[in-house]
């Protein structure tokens, strides 16, 4: 650290005191050791993961030479080698971190290994989603034993994907209720995360990995009336909106600000697909008939996102003021009349382009006010694919769309060329 | 010190469930395999379209269809009883299928119904057996569908899979051609 090096220099010319001199020392010296204590969290994990997978590779080759005695005894191995690691740090190295989180990763994969080596010796063909299941609860209580937060990841992942597997990819399909549970079974240590280490890398991925696994199974709750999820939909992505504008994720940087991120661009691309006629007309052909408890649900699911949503909403304004609120998190409000009207008029296709295009005019005035390049031209993108998704399905003439081309590129030019000029005329 | 007594036997605990359920699986497979009843299935050519999981063989099966009544009794992927019955040459078919779980002292394994098939008067349903992958050591997986193939196209050669049964629960023991398991054919043919 060159600091470092001036330091004695500093303190020759008087500049500053010997105290003032080791006090900034042993800053850097602590901050030094904070940051290779990170890398070798980072390294462990890693070498845990390609340990743990490369084990289930050697595995897997099946030597048809050994024994089913010796296989299974090669199968249980790594789940007791890693069984006796997470002992050994639970019992002498529970406030290393590094240990914990290598340890209990490694646990993880053995525990995988072994169930699915188990299957390959006894040709157990095996459903997918009892495999994936069975290994998830069985690797449940460590994150709260050995507060393991990579393993509360892989969990998510391995729940998200059990979820999608047994409704999206699954015929028939069926609505995978247990999701929800698996999911509450983790609340608790994300809560844990904010409290301990709010500002820590972990809950970081935590913000980032739980509301995306929340939008990929959203969608199994639908049943009949898959056009009413868009609502919902919209809902949540308001709903992150509202989540990102509190005091605790505004101050973050932005790509630390998932709720944010995944509720703006969520909700965009949601509007973008309804801004064709398509839907809208399909929409008018939907008929409401309850006959099973899960057409309940699925209103249910609807009804309740949406109104906490709402309420929200309401509780968040009465702290913050209308001003510094932009209009996309004015959107799921919004749409409610919108799809209501839908319901029974082609209006609202109009209204949504409408939408649309007045998010991206006042973006690209706040990138404007703000001197933000960025902001500035994710407006102008927006408008863009406004128009490229009319050009498929309008019978504008190819003179007209032509223009319109002509017209936002034109505009891309002159916008940011203004802008880098007002730059340089306030240097 | 109290509460790391209560977090480690928390631990021993997880270990034990870890433990179990692996061996549980072993358990219910080797009672299979020495208290069960063996079938000999006859296999359809082996699945060689699957490059990608050369793990393991995938077995299609000749007799997994039979005639029904009536089309709207079954459903695709319904929870079905097959009964077995072995034919003159040995082996196994199907003797009937029923909706509710047999006596134990039946042979029949638990499954699912695969399709439900009706044109005109012709009206049947296949199931899936529970016993289609056959996993062998990595290089020898795609050496022995090859070999099975093969197999296939001469008629007086069989290839079966020998399955013991136990109260609806089928483990799949070994893949044989004509007697001969076809893990020893593929290493014979190796050298």
């Amino acid at each position: 650290m060159s600091v470092l090096k001036d330091l004695n220099e500093l303190i020759s010319n008087g500049i500053i005191t010997k105290e003032i001199a080791s006090n900034i020392e042993n800053y850097y010296n602590s901050k030094k050791s904070d940051s290779t204590n990170k890398l070798f969290i980072v390294f462990g994990i890693l070498g845990a993961i390609l340990v743990g997978l490369g084990i289930i590779l050697i595995l897997a080759h099946n030597w048809d030479n050994l024994s089913r005695f010796t296989k299974t005894i090669l199968a249980f191995t790594p789940l007791l080698i890693g069984q006796l690691i997470c002992g050994y740090v639970l019992l002498t190295k529970r406030k290393n971190v590094a240990w914990r989180e290598s340890a209990s990763t490694f646990l993880f994969f053995s525990v995988g290994a072994s169930i699915s080596l188990v299957s390959q010796i006894y040709n157990i063909p095996g459903n997918i989603n009892t495999f994936v299941l069975t290994w998830m609860l069985l690797c449940l209580p460590l994150v709260y034993l050995l507060k393991s937060s990579i393993t509360s990841l892989l969990y998510i992942i391995g729940i998200t994907y059990f979820a999608c597997n047994s409704s999206y990819w699954s015929y028939p399909n069926k609505e995978s209720y247990e999701f929800w549970l698996l999911l509450i079974l983790i609340i608790p240590h994300y809560y844990n995360l904010f409290k301990n280490s709010p500002k820590g890398n972990f809950l970081i991925f935590h913000n980032w990995f739980i509301p995306l696994s929340i939008i990929i199974t959203l969608g199994t709750l639908s049943h009949n009336y898959e056009k009413l999820m868009y609502l919902v939909y919209i809902s949540l992505f308001g709903l992150y909106l509202i989540i990102g504008e509190t005091d605790y994720f505004k101050n973050n940087k932005l790509r630390n600000n998932s709720y944010k991120v995944l509720g703006s661009v969520g909700t965009l691309i949601t509007l973008l697909i309804l801004s064709f006629n398509e839907f809208w007309g399909k929409l008018q052909t939907v008929e409401f008939i309850f006959l099973k408890l899960l057409d309940y649900i699925e209103i249910a699911t609807i009804v309740i996102i949406t109104c906490a949503a709402v309420i929200l909403f309401f509780i968040q304004k009465t702290y913050q003021s209308i001003k510094n609120s932009s209009l996309i998190e004015y959107v799921f409000l919004l749409f409610i009349p919108i799809f209501l009207v839908g319901l029974y008029s082609s209006i609202s296709v109009i209204l949504i382009n409408l939408l649309i295009f007045i998010i991206g005019i006042l973006t690209i005035k706040k990138g404007s006010n703000l001197n933000h390049l960025g902001v500035l031209n994710f407006g102008l993108i927006l408008i863009t694919v406004l128009v490229i998704c009319r050009f498929f399905d309008t019978d504008l003439s190819f003179v007209l769309r032509g223009l319109l081309f002509v017209s936002v590129g034109a505009g891309f030019f002159i916008a940011n060329y203004l802008m880098l000029k007002k730059r340089k005329n306030e240097k | 010190m109290k509460s790391k007594t209560i977090l480690f036997s928390l631990f021993i605990l997880i270990v034990l469930v870890q433990l179990y359920i692996p061996l549980k699986m072993i358990l219910g497979e080797e009672d299979v395999l020495t208290n069960g009843k063996e079938f000999k299935f006859e296999t359809a050519p082996v699945d060689p379209v699957d490059p990608f999981r050369g793990k393991y063989i995938s077995l299609r099966f000749k007799n997994n269809t039979f005639p029904i009544e009536n089309k709207e009794d079954w459903a695709r992927n319904e929870e079905v009883f097959v009964i077995l019955k072995n034919n003159i040459n040995g082996f196994a078919e199907i003797d009937t299928i029923v909706h509710k779980k047999p006596l134990e002292s039946i042979d029949f394994i638990k499954t699912k119904v695969q399709y439900v098939y009706a044109y005109k008067k012709e009206k049947t349903i296949s199931v899936k057996y529970p016993f289609e992958r056959f996993y062998m050591e990595e290089f020898k997986a795609k050496e022995a569908e090859l070999l099975a193939a093969d197999t296939f196209k001469d008629t007086t050669k069989t290839i079966y899979a020998s399955v013991f049964i136990k109260n609806g629960k089928a483990v799949l023991n070994n893949v044989f051609i004509d007697k001969i398991p076809i893990k020893d054919l593929v290493s014979k043919k190796e050298n």
